[in-house]
């Protein structure tokens, strides 16, 4: 498990470098735009998707034909991808948090229970994204998985337009949702912890 | 005891069967598993490891169901494809680094002994290495963990004569301990000539004969003559005839014909083509 993990640092570890870049720039926007709620979403976005890059890089390398000679079970071959993500996010934040307050010392934005209740909502939607993107990705490989992706985006908006009538107000469910949203980070780990299991029962069924 | 024991072994794609497959490799032995380009090799070899499922037949690696013992018998094979199926961003010093976590007989120096050996650069990107390199650098990955059991699909394909040799070389360095024993997938029949022990060849997922070697080359001979010269042949030395470029080839079983008779050694290549093209 650790080899997997070391392994995939290693492949994205150029791709890290690269968008360094982009992040230094967001950094610099967000200064000036006073938000920093935005370049914590986007560090956070950012760096947990490289789960996604480290699956393609195996893809492209027909990895899975190697890895699986060699003394690693399947369950842990799929796990490490989800330990990968979740040690990224949580290196995203660690790297975000301080910019974070940093920008918000000089524009005297305090920190507001607005504040917590973005980051919960950040921290669930990258959770919530991984549980959704891992499985997609080991079934379907990443060039079907993109279609099968934005299929998957597009049918719930396509089904809600079809079906806006039906739907009721949806503004009074919010706010009352809107107190147990510093329980949401939590069910968004559960989700992807179901979602790992899912990606594990797709993965020992895939040949290789 | 077995190195490797198959029997019965049974795998249907859309177009393509392997046909209850049988044979072993001994302890200590070379076996050459040769066939044309989609004779079943890799899909045997894929069974074997449990990279495609099998649908029936039993699969016994060190006496062990290959399935049920995966891991620990994972820990004692080393295995080369036809090409290095690692991300092509790494390069082999990174690639030790990784296999230290993997394995925990993973021995670094011999590793890195083997790639001055073959002067693979240890900090060069994999996607900067040529086929050869890449070939030399898979086959030190197989061996650093100290296996007992080496499964190679056509290892030397592509690969130019002097690195051939250089790596057939290696392989034999390695079957100086007899408690080991290599698989080696291959259609280049000279590279089997040259390490095999054994020989297995596989036909249209059916295999045709699994015998050792030296019976092949030395029990086998091939007969050159017209059609009334062949009919001359006792018919139960006949093994196989095809139409040769002065009448008639068969192979036989040298024992069977009287000397009188002239007969050619075989070359694996020979039998081969006798066995796939030729008819009984």
């Amino acid at each position: 498990m650790v080899g997997l993990i070391l392994k995939d640092l290693m492949t994205i570890q150029r791709q890290m470098k690269a968008q360094a870049f982009v992040l230094i720039f967001l950094l610099v926007m967000a200064i000036f735009m006073q938000q920093s709620a935005m370049l914590l979403a986007v560090i956070v976005f950012i760096v947990t998707i490289q789960a996604i890059t480290a699956l393609s890089y195996d893809e492209q390398s027909k990895w899975d034909k190697y890895a699986n000679t060699l003394p690693i079970s399947k369950a842990d071959i799929v796990f490490s991808k989800y330990i990968l993500s979740v040690m990224l996010m949580i290196f995203g934040l660690v790297m975000a948090l301080p910019i974070l307050f940093f920008i918000n010392f000089f524009t005297n934005n305090d920190i507001t229970s607005e504040f917590f209740l973005t980051f919960n909502l950040i921290i669930t939607s990258a959770l919530c994204l991984l549980a959704v993107l891992l499985p997609i990705y080991i079934k379907f490989g990443s060039i079907k998985g993109r279609i099968v992706l934005i299929a998957f985006c597009f049918i719930p908006g396509f089904l809600t337009g079809m079906f806006k009538e039906y739907i009721p107000d949806m503004t009074q469910t919010f706010l009352y949702l809107k107190q147990y949203v510093y329980l949401a980070p939590l069910g968004g780990l559960i989700l992807l912890c179901l979602s790992s299991l899912v990606s594990t029962a797709i993965y020992k069924r895939k040949e290789f | 005891m077995n190195a490797i024991e198959i029997h019965d072994l049974h795998k249907g794609f859309e177009g393509f069967f392997l046909k209850d497959i049988s044979f072993s490799v001994p302890q200590g032995t070379v076996m050459g598993f040769v066939g044309e380009n989609g004779a079943g090799k890799t899909t045997t070899i894929k069974c074997m490891l449990n990279l495609i499922k099998k649908e029936y037949g039993e699969i016994l690696l060190f006496g062990k169901d290959h399935v049920e013992h995966e891991l620990s018998i994972k820990n004692d094979i080393g295995v080369v494809f036809d090409d290095l199926h690692v991300p092509e961003t790494l390069n082999a010093t990174q690639l030790d680094k990784i296999m230290r976590k993997v394995f925990q007989t993973w021995d670094s120096d011999y590793y890195f002994e083997r790639l001055a050996q073959f002067k693979v650069p240890k900090r060069k990107k994999i996607k900067e290495l040529s086929r050869g390199m890449r070939m030399k650098l898979s086959i030190a990955l197989a061996l650093a963990h100290h296996p007992k059991l080496l499964i190679l699909d056509e290892p030397t394909s592509g690969l130019d004569p002097i690195i051939r040799d250089e790596i057939l070389d290696l392989f034999l360095a390695f079957m100086q301990d007899e408690t080991h024993s290599i698989l080696f997938s291959s259609h280049i029949t000279s590279d089997l000539e040259k390490i095999a022990d054994y020989i297995t060849l596989i036909h249209n997922g059916e295999i045709l004969l699994s015998e050792s070697k030296d019976a092949l080359l030395y029990e086998y001979g091939i007969f050159k003559g017209n059609s009334e010269e062949v009919n001359d042949l006792p018919e139960h030395a006949i093994l196989r005839t095809r139409p040769g470029a002065f009448g008639i080839e068969a192979l036989v079983l040298k024992n069977e014909v009287n000397e009188a008779f002239r007969l050619e050694r075989p070359s694996i290549e020979d039998i081969m083509l006798f066995f796939v093209k030729g008819s009984v």
